[in-house]
């Protein structure tokens, strides 16, 4: 009994790892430039089937495929910056984020529809021959991509951080995302440093796209992955990359226990209704301090 | 000019609603008397986003769950062997109560927070339905008897016509006048005097209110759907799609956009299916970026 609990508290921590990955686009991009960018889940999705291509037309291996993807959508990413969101920059803060609310809103409706025109809406998964694969341990299962999940969250998170902290361009983001005015009076071209933000954040959601694809995915799912980012940043802030992470774990485990009290049925709910509690009791998030 | 501008828009709106009440008379059969009524419940329910979105610009992405907590109690009222209106204003006010349960906490939030909180509510809502109440909702065959889709259709141009009067009693009222100030710049409306949060909660009661009837009308005119339809996410954002193309903040503005809607969706349901809503999207985009007046700001450049 007690290791059929801790086999449901694995799984969430697992889908805790995707949820983190999944919310790392969103926080960068909102906590620098204020965009609420809710085509991220679209973004992810479009991943996921670019990873389906890649696997079924030429045999690539989905974590290798990583490789090709995540540059691409960093290129996607600036693309999309100038083509929409650049005009934004000029309006106040508030004004900012619900522009590119609207416009991203506009954007996540077109890339699903256009996904479900092209391919349709069937249920479509990635099927290494490693799917099925398991580690037993004490009675306990876990999948090699459950790990696989978790080590690039963790290893995502750790390099995203480093180029932040450590490197020049990084520590220019974050002095963007705290007084864009004062940061260019400091020579930061904030205008590329936007671009370049935004950029990263698109290619951080060709990531979880992949671990998405590895279970069964379609077009439908845009919707749910927005929401779950937008639950995760409710619940981490959007101040630290382990705090992101953390809140992704943080929501899987939510879930999973939910899952054990009340049903698997109310599983998105369980979410939900902790992200309208704590966007009304705790807005700064679990990590935030009170501004 | 404001009187003569104002004259013009009362002639324009009465016109328009006698025309589309006259189309049955010439045209006859059920698929006219089908597009004439969703016309009629874009309206209302766009009109509902524009008190809230347009008027006083907070983003409201949990229509969809008013909607349908309206066409639910309806339904259930009406089944239950009370005559339709009653029903109907029950409906209406059980989205109103269901406004007041969870909008108005939700109303302490910022701007964007209130957006997506609200977005949080309606999937709360649809996944509980969707689990809650699995099946089908079928009319029992006593009401079945009498169902008669001209009379449904005249009743719903009834309810749109009186949700374009109320807007357009707000447009010219001090509420109105508020709301607009407060979307304009919430801490200036609020040095000036202006209680944000009261006007706020009033707008969204209002907003609401219209909400469901729009979603009482739906359980009136449809004879059986899965109980889940009225709360499904489509009703949240296809408001916001029509104000927005129409002209948020304004009267005609969303019955020009509810309009080009019904048509493009009965153009592209035939023949490619979703496509409607790719093309619907772009324009949105394109219209946020270039047009923020939307189609009815091109007159007045």
């Amino acid at each position: 009994m007690v290791t059929a609990y801790i086999q449901i508290l694995i799984y969430g921590l697992i889908n805790g790892a995707l949820y983190g990955l999944v919310g790392l686009g969103l926080a960068l991009v909102f906590g620098v430039m204020s965009y609420l960018n809710v085509a991220h889940g679209a973004l992810i999705m479009i991943a996921s089937y670019a990873c389906f291509w890649l696997f079924h037309l030429l045999k690539v291996d989905p974590f290798l495929s990583s490789l090709l993807i995540v540059p691409c959508f960093f290129l996607l990413g600036v693309i999309i910056y100038k083509i929409l969101f650049d005009s934004l920059k000029r309006f106040p803060e508030g004004q900012k984020t619900k522009n590119s609310l609207l416009i991203s809103f506009g954007l996540l409706l077109i890339l699903s529809n256009l996904v479900t025109i092209l391919w349709t809406a069937d249920e479509r998964a990635v099927t290494p021959h490693y799917a099925g694969f398991v580690i037993q341990f004490f009675g306990l299962r876990i999948p090699y991509i459950g790990i696989g999940a978790v080590l690039f969250a963790v290893v995502v998170s750790i390099l995203l951080d480093l180029f932040l902290s450590k490197t020049y361009f990084g520590k220019g983001i974050r002095a963007a995302s705290q007084d864009h005015e004062a940061a260019a009076m400091m020579g930061i071209n904030v205008g590329t440093t936007y671009l370049i933000s935004f950029g990263i954040g698109v290619a951080l959601a060709g990531i979880p796209g992949i671990i998405v694809s590895l279970s069964s995915f379609n077009p439908s799912l845009s919707f749910e992955l927005t929401n779950k980012a937008l639950v995760v940043i409710i619940l981490a802030g959007v101040g630290s990359v382990y705090g992101v992470l953390l809140g992704g774990f943080a929501l899987g485990l939510a879930e999973a226990i939910g899952v054990l009290f009340i049903g698997a049925t109310y599983r998105e709910v369980i979410g939900l209704v902790l992200f309208v509690l704590f966007l009304l009791l705790r807005p700064q998030g679990l990590m935030g301090k009170r501004s | 000019m404001k009187a003569r501008r104002d004259i013009k828009t009362i002639l324009i709106l009465v016109i328009s609603i006698v025309f589309v009440g006259l189309i049955p008379l010439f045209i006859k059969g059920e698929y006219v008397l089908n597009m004439l009524f969703l016309l009629c419940l874009y309206t209302i329910l766009s009109h509902s986003w524009n008190i809230m979105g347009g008027y006083c610009g907070q983003i409201n992405l949990g229509q969809a769950a008013f909607f349908g907590i309206g066409a639910l109690t309806t339904r259930y009222i009406w089944v239950a062997g009370y005559p339709f209106p009653v029903a109907l204003i029950a409906g209406s006010f059980s989205s109103l109560i269901l406004a007041c349960l969870i909008g108005i906490p939700t109303l302490r939030l910022r701007a964007h927070y209130f957006a997506i909180g609200t977005l949080g509510v309606a999937m709360i809502a649809l996944i509980t339905i969707q689990n809650a109440l699995p099946g089908v909702d079928f009319l029992p065959a006593s009401l079945m008897s009498d169902y008669n889709p001209t009379i449904r259709f005249y009743t719903a141009l009834i309810v749109a016509a009186l949700t374009i009067f109320a807007v357009y009693c707000i447009n010219n009222s001090r509420l109105g006048l508020a709301m607009k100030c407060i979307r304009d710049d919430e801490e200036a409306a609020s040095a000036t005097g202006i209680n944000v949060v009261r006007y706020k909660i009033i707008t969204l009661m209002l907003s609401t209110f219209f909400a469901g009837l729009a979603g009482g009308l739906f359980a009136y005119y449809y004879v059986s759907y899965y109980y889940y339809v009225p709360f499904e996410l489509m009703w949240s954002f296809d408001p916001v799609l029509i104000v927005f193309i129409g002209g948020a903040g304004t009267v005609v503005g969303p019955l020009i956009g509810a309009l080009c809607y019904v048509i493009l969706k009965e153009i592209f349901a035939i023949s490619m299916g979703q496509v409607n809503v790719l093309i619907f999207g772009v324009v949105f985009i394109l219209i946020v970026l270039f047009l923020p007046k939307g189609l009815i700001g091109i007159k007045k450049r």
